[in-house]
């Protein structure tokens, strides 16, 4: 299964609406296709279809902040936790399961504005390794309180019941990570295409151009952040009710590097790029697995497959594809449009 | 006072340790202006590689010396990884090294397999003033205090050393000079592997290490650097003896658990006032 | 006649889209002091860099046939480094041969430095830090000279001192010169030939005579006269 790339839309969409582009067309044919994987999958695979799709609700807002405001995170994993640490609790003292859902980003997106005052003045490996030490630093002080569940975590967390309907089955809450996926999507579509949108984009190649162009820099810093946090702990929340169980190592350092190859592979700052990352790594992986657990192979293989491909992926997409995969495809699909004669 | 004096003592080796991590990370920065964030593996493959060379025979000194070398061409191929191509930006690079870091794990779960190693070094402890110390910590501390010197010599005395700082201070001068920065980078890296090396291999007999210890050292080896902006060895030096000795004490009179917490707050705190204090112009102009 | 020191033909330097050099030319003979001059943007650093093979240009050649030592613009000191170490550090492309790096020689020529030997170069004032990099140019023992803004941010005193020494080591040692300024005068005083750069293109060539006398120098510092010998 794979999401079909073909050329984009511009970002900046015009507003007049001409016939459908091909990006649109595109569109269309990824989401019916997204739609109807978790019925044409064995239901064994429907949980990859489950994880792939929260991986890239975090993937999303992680690349609109890494390509958008230039800022690298090493520690998104963090929110993810923070969204299915609240879902969790709240479900097991009482809170409707619905409310839990919601509180998940909210929640996140909060600790994300709390944080990012002061964490985003840093910038470059700064913030980096500052993002990575928030993780450190809230994976520490979790896996030890015990109103957290400790390094056990929290069990038990019921199931999500909306409007009386309730998510049991993989292929429920493959349609709702599908939903949230969408949501993500046209929030971060929206934002790329309007005024504030462009504003943004000049952030990651000049802070001081911007600001100098009147563009508020640190209250659409802060926005990118807090927003991307937010995506992050719906995925969370999600995830929460999903799996039934949270815990630190539910959300390793690993994670957060997972989704930084998943957006560098991808492509930083695109839509795409970051469906397509998420896409990539995710079937990588299960590939890798697979692989790995076979007859003879040694217990160790399928981490240091995973680990080998990580480093391969980094290592080669930086150096020769920068702009990683859609943006590449792209500009090579345009320069071959560019040297046919005919009009498409 | 006894339990005081073995914190204390674990505390400053450890924290040499650090320095060492710290000291490359600076190297490295100063002349390319990349983070590497492959240096805490530096310190894993030294340890690693000494003890399975001290396991295959070779004496002590000898096989220690070796695995240092190792490390320093491991730095190498980094830096090669990392600034090799040309219009690599600082932050490729990091990412570069990232993925090195990962491509390091795999190779040393296949090589060392996944679980905690150790090699014996200076065995047997002393007593002093009713403190129980390892000589280890002894020699952690006196080798690192040695290799300093040799670095402060080396960047001050010697062309090459000199024409390294020269690459640091001003780059355009120094390319207009025939000073090839890109060789001179190389030259930090594998300099730098060379002490993230020896890091390792020292402190390896006092706290077994596996592929992930990197992220532990790394950590520490960055907090220590960021006081000094990642520029100033001598302000590396003293903030990872800090780093060491304060952990040390959480750990001791404490949470063994809570040191990292203490390293990272404190890491953030002082990254937080130093950036509050420099502007967006300012950290755009350095790039 | 021997071939030039420095000859550069059709060069053209592109930062992105925008070109900085457009075709330019000129060359440098041995012993000859040439001055190159316009305003501020011209492109003077830019043909600096070309010629000393620290960027690549988008087309044309450069020739450089012997050793070129620079004085770069804004002088460059190696702050943290002693002036000793900023002198020997020049001798960095010869390091191999023997006795390159003694600056006994340099202080013999300017023997000011001699005192200032052990000082942390980011200390010293102005002048003193243009004549480290003076200094800095001679160890590479060249066969030319390049000085890119020899007056700027510097008393008119020290510049004219600096100039002397210039012709001094033109006059003694036959080093070759190019001299880029956006102080004509003084250029033209100094130098014997010269070129005059503006936006990135050659705009007038010919002896210093000339050129003071003729309309291309103001010209190119004030932009052009309406009406006056059309060009582009």
């Amino acid at each position: 299964m794979s999401v079909s790339v073909r050329k984009t839309p511009p970002a900046a969409a015009p507003a007049v609406r001409r016939r459908p582009s091909p990006g649109a067309l595109a569109a269309t044919a990824a989401a019916v296709l997204a739609l109807l994987v978790p019925v044409l999958l064995p239901a064994t695979q429907v949980s990859v279809y489950v994880l792939l799709l929260l991986s890239a609700t975090v993937v999303v807002g992680l690349s609109m902040l890494m390509g958008f405001a230039g800022q690298v995170s090493l520690g998104q994993a963090s929110f993810t936790m923070i969204g299915g640490y609240t879902a969790a609790l709240t479900a097991t003292h009482g809170v409707p399961t619905w409310l839990g859902l919601l509180l998940a980003p909210a929640v996140a997106a909060a600790c994300a504005a709390l944080v990012g005052v002061p964490l985003l003045r840093l910038r470059g490996h700064q913030l980096a390794f500052a993002t990575l030490a928030i993780q450190l630093i809230l994976l520490s002080l979790v896996g030890r309180q015990d109103w957290t569940g400790g390094d056990i975590g929290l069990q038990g967390v019921p199931r999500l019941r909306v409007a009386g309907y309730e998510f049991a089955g993989e292929i429920s809450y493959a349609y709702l990570a599908l939903g949230a996926l969408g949501l993500v999507v046209l929030i971060t579509r929206h934002i790329v295409a309007s005024r504030p949108g462009r504003g943004l984009r000049a952030l990651a190649t000049s802070e001081v151009a911007a600001a100098s162009s009147g563009v508020p820099v640190a209250v659409y810093k802060q926005t990118v952040f807090s927003l991307s946090a937010g995506f992050a702990g719906l995925a969370g929340g999600i995830y929460a009710f999903y799996i039934g169980y949270v815990a630190p190592g539910s959300f390793p350092v690993l994670l957060s590097f997972e989704y930084v190859v998943m957006v560098v592979v991808g492509g930083a700052g695109t839509i795409w790029g970051a469906l397509a990352g998420a896409t990539a790594i995710t079937l990588l992986l299960q590939l890798l697995n697979d692989i790995g657990t076979r007859e003879g192979m040694p217990a160790s293989a399928p981490t240091v497959l995973s680990y080998a491909i990580y480093g391969v992926l980094l290592i080669v997409v930086v150096l020769f594809l920068p702009k990683g995969l859609v943006p590449s495809a792209t500009a090579w699909w345009d320069r071959r449009r560019a040297s046919k004669p005919t009009e498409e | 006072m006894s339990a005081f004096l073995q914190y204390l003592v674990s505390g400053i080796a450890v924290g040499c340790g650090f320095a060492l991590l710290a000291s490359g990370l600076v190297a490295i920065h100063r002349v390319t202006r990349v983070v590497n964030f492959a240096q805490g593996m530096f310190a894993v493959v030294g340890g690693m590689a000494a003890g399975s060379l001290l396991s295959a025979g070779l004496p002590h000194g000898a096989a220690e010396a070796a695995a240092v070398a190792v490390a320093g061409a491991i730095g190498l191929a980094v830096g090669i990884a990392a600034t090799g191509k040309r219009g690599t930006s600082p932050q490729s690079a990091l990412i570069v090294t990232l993925g090195v870091g990962f491509l390091a794990y795999a190779v040393e779960i296949m090589i060392w397999g996944d679980s905690p190693r150790s090699h014996a070094g200076l065995g047997g402890a002393v007593t002093l003033f009713g403190a129980h110390v390892q000589k280890q910590s002894f020699l952690v501390i006196g080798v690192a205090a040695a290799v300093f010197a040799l670095l402060a010599l080396f960047f001050g005395r010697t062309y090459t050393g000199k024409a390294l700082s020269a690459c640091a201070s001003n780059p355009y001068a120094a390319r207009t000079m025939g000073i090839d920065p890109v060789r001179m980078g190389l030259v930090a890296f594998a300099l730098g592997g060379m002490l993230g090396g020896l890091a390792g291999v020292l402190l390896t007999p006092l706290q077994p290490i596996s592929y992930n210890s990197d992220v532990l050292l790394i950590t520490n080896g960055f907090a220590a650097a960021v006081l000094g902006g990642l520029n100033r060895p001598v302000v590396a030096l003293a903030g990872a003896l800090t780093l060491g000795i304060a952990e040390a004490m959480v750990a001791g009179y404490g949470e063994a658990s809570y040191q990292t917490v203490v390293a990272l707050a404190l890491m953030l705190a002082i990254m937080m006032v130093r950036a509050s204090r420099r502007t967006a112009l300012q950290e755009e102009a350095a790039r | 006649m021997s071939p030039p020191v420095i000859e550069v033909a059709d060069l053209v330097v592109r930062y992105g889209t925008a070109t900085a050099l457009d075709r330019v030319g000129l060359t440098v003979r041995a012993g000859e002091l040439v001055a190159l001059i316009g305003p501020n943007g011209a492109g003077k650093t830019s043909l600096v860099n070309a010629v000393l093979g620290v960027l690549r240009p988008a087309a044309g050649r450069v020739q450089l046939r012997g050793r070129a030592g620079l004085v770069p613009e804004g002088r460059q000191m190696f702050d943290d480094l002693t002036v000793e170490d900023n002198l020997a550090l020049g001798a960095w492309r010869r390091r191999r041969a023997k006795g390159a790096r003694d600056t006994a020689r340099v202080y013999e020529v300017l023997p000011q430095l001699a005192d200032l030997r052990g000082r942390r170069a980011g200390s010293l004032s102005g002048g003193q830090q243009q004549m480290v990099a003076f200094g800095r140019a001679l160890m590479a023992d060249p066969e030319v000279i390049v000085v890119d803004e020899l007056s700027l941010g510097l008393a008119p005193l020290v510049t004219a001192d600096l100039a002397e020494h210039l012709r001094a080591l033109n006059a003694e040692r036959g080093l070759a010169v190019l001299l880029i300024e956006q102080n004509a005068r003084l250029a033209l005083d100094l130098c014997g030939r010269g070129y005059v750069l503006e936006a990135g293109r050659i705009r007038a060539e010919g002896t210093a005579a000339d050129l003071a006398a003729g309309p291309d120098v103001a010209d190119a510092y004030l932009g052009g006269r309406a009406g006056g010998k059309g060009e582009r």
